[in-house]
């Protein structure tokens, strides 16, 4: 925005929410400019409302000013979906983070959008409830920014996606109303269409969502194999054969020994990869699941198999898995992640493939996944101060995904698609079909203030991207 | 690597049973409605064909699946084709080792179900009346089961789908993966939307594996034991994945009623899961005052079947049901609220409690047809001020106009008019079909 309309947007914000409620100093403002994608741009000014109230009021002004807004929660997203591309006012729920109303005995909670997701989970444990998603960076991921992308984690095979759990929306429109939508409501599932919409479709003030009980058994198990591959095929083995566990992960050597020099788990170092496996429920339908799955990691070459004795080992396998990316840090500066999603059947061929193409790139790849539900984490290491390799990493960053696609996959399972894949996202849909999606953004945001940059192709390439699409598919 | 050769399969109809495609209208009959022509499409393009040229000349379409569900809604305002989904019964990809399966919309539940058994699967659905249901029609329609608290709803196993538009746009969305977070999630608008956002034609499922082992217990509840009964119920360690209070249904649904109706509950899991449930219920249910339980071991799939089949059951011309939704504790409530409209008004009330979902079915109804509809009608008008909420899911054709089916509408509803203005600018899809005359 130009300076003076930056300064009018600032002095209109600022009345409304207080002096405690906008941060525009060039120093407050560097600390929103990026979220964990490796983009960065200043918003014009931040805004930190404290209820829908003063949401809607942010939205009338920011339009009022042309000005774009940007939703944000933790920040932790790896597309670059809560990067203020086009300036404008960044909303961050830091003062919305509150659990408005719990009903434990109908498994119901409503929270604020800035609520961190593990404090629900710690929060209604007393109550024998827990919540299902748990992305890895749940420590300090919001609940608003989890359903903006459909967040999984690990036990989004069991427990399915943020979808699945949120119950109700309360939320500000693009003219600026507070809105409220419920999936148990007669008429359109409204609800169901703005998790995962990016904060491009509408700002959310409030969620409720399902609770579940704690499962009395909880069984958290290690198996190493001689390479990636070989638990891989463990994995699409033990989905076929219809054995229920509640999460199904895969680290390879590069991870696990990142991981162990780290938080010293007690991981095998000396594996190609370990499946680290969670099966939950009644005591009896545990031990059969362990032994049906130990059975079959044997049969693909299993060199070791451990279940955790105590909670705290428990405790302790899940802590070093879900820090895996930051563990990288001891052996790369950089790292880039994927997210791309594969059938299940597809995951051995998937991991070949992800491996070949950073081996040609000549790049280090740490392969850590949600095997279970063929959602790929390739992390391709590198240094951005080198430019060859931050090319390398570009490059063979599209081309696992047009692998994956090619192997009957998408781009995103639990990430979104950001900033960074709006580009790929023609590669799996048609005009038509991303035409039809922008017909519900037209409801909600026809002047496309929310998040502008986000989802969609850019104009001028959409038309380019036919090509490769072709290509891709021919090419695999 | 050879192992994981994709098997996709796809299965045509006989062809003595392959359909013409244009069909008789007079099979098409909605309210008393009756089409100009019906056709049953043999492909995609040719239905999104069909569809573009309605919207074209102006005609109002009614989509068919099974047909089972059409009680829904309101009568369509116009009504000049209806566009059966017959022909489209293929199921189009089944990777089992994947979990996930491809059908056309047309495909029968009772077929899905079929291919799916053969290993060892299944999607909990649970509608009404498989073997014409279709996976679009039921979709489309926004069924609820008992078994959603266990296992989700059936929005949470679709995956992907085709949809044709109004306008003869073929669109996609999602995929065959089962965790996919790749643009918008349209699908959604699309379930429940009664066919008037579009024609769904394609529907991609994810799968479950069938439980090793399948109980219903049926116990008889005697005088002022239902509150006690179903606490205990809710306190067991292993849950029902369906917990039911029944009253009425005699014809229906298994089971005889005690003075306080009877408990229908759905065990699902390893054999000595099942076992351990069994003996924890019989303990829970004995000290609640409840001294009987009966088993249905062989029989348990085909008798809660008869259970989802009562939802949308009538008494011929005399009876309606509706449904309310909320949360589980004031299931009761809802109950009693219904129990005193329909006292006041001499009906006749049954009803299906759902101790998990929270949903209340109730079927009203009078001895004989002759006054019945001027008592339904009256009983609607009092009903929507203590059940606002509650949508009418089976009734009479002649009652049907003159109720509130929908229930009161959500503060949503000007967002709803506009998505059908953008996905159906011409109102050619069931015009005032749905909620609050869309």
């Amino acid at each position: 925005m130009e300076t003076s309309s930056a300064e009018r947007l600032r002095e209109r914000l600022s009345a409304v929410l207080g002096a405690q409620g906008i941060l525009s100093s060039r120093e407050d403002l560097g600390s929103y400019a990026f979220d964990a994608f490796c983009e960065d741009r200043l918003p014009d000014a931040v805004a930190l409302p404290r209820d829908a109230r003063e949401v809607a009021a942010i939205v009338r002004i920011a339009r009022d000013c042309g000005a774009p807004i940007v939703a944000r929660g933790a920040g932790t997203g790896l597309c670059g979906g809560a990067v203020p591309t086009a300036g404008g006012v960044v909303i961050s729920f830091s003062r919305m983070n509150r659990l408005l109303a719990l009903d434990a005995p109908n498994r119901r909670v409503r929270v604020q959008p800035g609520y961190v997701n593990l404090e629900l989970s710690r929060t209604v444990a007393s109550h024998g409830l827990f919540f299902g998603p748990d992305p890895s960076s749940q420590k300090t991921s919001t609940l608003g920014g989890n359903t903006a992308t459909n967040a999984g984690g690990p036990h989004a095979l069991s427990y399915g996606s943020m979808s699945a759990h949120v119950l109700a929306l309360e939320y500000v429109d693009g003219v600026g109303e507070i809105q409220r939508a419920d999936v148990d409501d007669a008429g359109y599932d409204i609800t169901g269409a703005l998790v995962g919409s990016e904060g491009t479709l509408g700002i959310v003030t409030a969620i409720d969502l399902r609770l579940l009980r704690l499962p009395r058994d909880i069984r958290v198990c290690v198996a190493a194999f001689p390479d990636v591959e070989s638990a891989s095929e463990t994995v699409s083995a033990v989905i076929g054969a219809g054995i229920s566990a509640t999460a199904l992960e895969i680290m390879d050597r590069t991870i696990v020994g990142a991981v162990e020099a780290h938080f010293h788990a007690g991981y095998p170092l000396d594996a190609g990869a370990v499946l680290l496996l969670e099966i939950a429920g009644e005591q009896e339908d545990v031990d059969y699941a362990e032994g049906a799955i130990a059975k079959l990691a044997r049969e693909f070459g299993a060199l070791s198999w451990r279940s955790a004795a105590t909670a705290r080992e428990r405790d302790a396998l899940w802590a070093s898995r879900k820090g895996a990316a930051g563990a990288l840090g001891r052996i790369a500066p950089n790292y880039y992640i994927q997210d791309a999603t594969v059938p299940r059947t597809r995951l051995p061929q998937a991991v070949h493939r992800v491996n070949e193409i950073a081996r040609d790139h000549g790049l280090t790849v740490g392969n850590v996944f949600h095997a279970g539900d063929g959602n790929l984490h390739p992390l391709l290491l590198f240094d951005r101060r080198e430019a060859r390799q931050v090319a390398a990493v570009s490059s063979a960053g599209h081309d696992i995904l047009a692998a994956c696609i090619a192997l009957g996959g998408t781009i995103s399972g639990e990430h979104g698609i950001g900033y960074e894949k709006r580009e790929t996202l023609p590669y799996v849909f048609t005009p038509e079909d991303l035409a039809t999606m922008q017909r519900l953004r037209d409801v909600f945001d026809p002047a496309r203030h929310f998040n502008p940059d986000k989802i969609f192709p850019s104009g001028a390439v959409c038309g380019e991207v036919r090509a490769p699409r072709d290509a891709v598919a021919a090419g695999a | 690597m050879a192992r994981c050769a994709r098997r996709a399969t796809r299965s045509r109809p006989a062809p003595n049973r392959v359909l013409a495609t244009t069909l008789d209208p007079g099979g098409f009959a909605l309210d008393e409605r009756h089409p100009k022509a019906a056709y049953a499409p043999a492909t995609d393009a040719e239905f999104a064909a069909r569809l573009r040229a309605c919207d074209a000349n102006g005609e109002a379409v009614v989509l068919f699946g099974g047909g089972t569900l059409q009680g829904l809604g309101f009568a369509p305002e116009r009504y000049d084709v209806a566009l059966s989904c017959a022909r489209l019964d293929a199921v189009i990809e089944y990777e089992h080792r994947d979990l996930t399966i491809a059908v056309q919309a047309g495909c029968t539940l009772a077929a899905l179900e079929r291919r799916l058994a053969a290993h060892g699967q299944f999607v909990p659905l649970d509608a009404p009346r498989i073997a014409t249901a279709t996976a679009g029609g039921t979709l489309a329609a926004g069924w609820l089961g008992p078994r959603r608290a266990a296992y989700g709803r059936p929005r949470d196993f679709v995956i992907g789908t085709t949809v044709a538009l109004a306008d003869g746009t073929l669109a996609k969305s999602g995929g065959m993966v089962v965790k996919n977070s790749t643009g918008y999630d349209v699908t959604k608008l699309y379930l429940g939307s009664l066919g008037t956002l579009g024609a769904i034609l394609r529907v991609n499922f994810k799968t479950l594996p069938i439980p090793a082992a399948r109980r219903l217990a049926i116990a008889r509840l005697p005088e002022a034991t239902r509150t006690r009964a179903a606490e205990h119920v809710a306190a067991l360690a292993v849950e029902p994945t369906a917990a039911l209070i029944v009253r009425g249904f005699a014809d229906e649904v298994d089971g005889r009623d005690g003075v306080d109706g009877r408990m229908l509950l759905l065990f699902e899991g390893s054999e000595r899961l099942v076992e351990r449930a069994t003996r924890e219920l019989r303990s829970a249910l004995g000290s609640a005052g409840v001294p009987e339980t009966q088993l249905i071991d062989a029989g348990a799939s085909a008798a809660f079947a008869r259970i989802v089949d009562a939802y949308v059951s009538s008494r011929g011309r005399r009876s309606a049901t509706y449904r309310s939704a909320g949360v589980p504790s004031d299931a009761p409530l809802r109950l009693e609220a219904f129990a005193r409209v329909a006292r006041v008004n001499e009906l006749e009330l049954e009803s299906i409690e759902d101790a998990r979902t929270g949903d209340v079915i109730a079927r009203l109804s009078t001895a004989s047809e002759d006054d019945f509809a001027e008592r339904l009608i009256a009983f609607d008008g009092e009903r929507r001020t203590v059940l606002s909420e509650a949508r009418v899911i089976a009734a009479p054709a002649t009652a049907r106009a003159r109720l509130d089916v929908w229930g009161a509408p959500p503060a949503s509803l000007p967002t709803m008019r506009a998505l059908k203005t953008r996905f159906d600018p011409n109102r050619t899809l069931a015009p005032g079909r749905f909620i609050g005359g869309i």
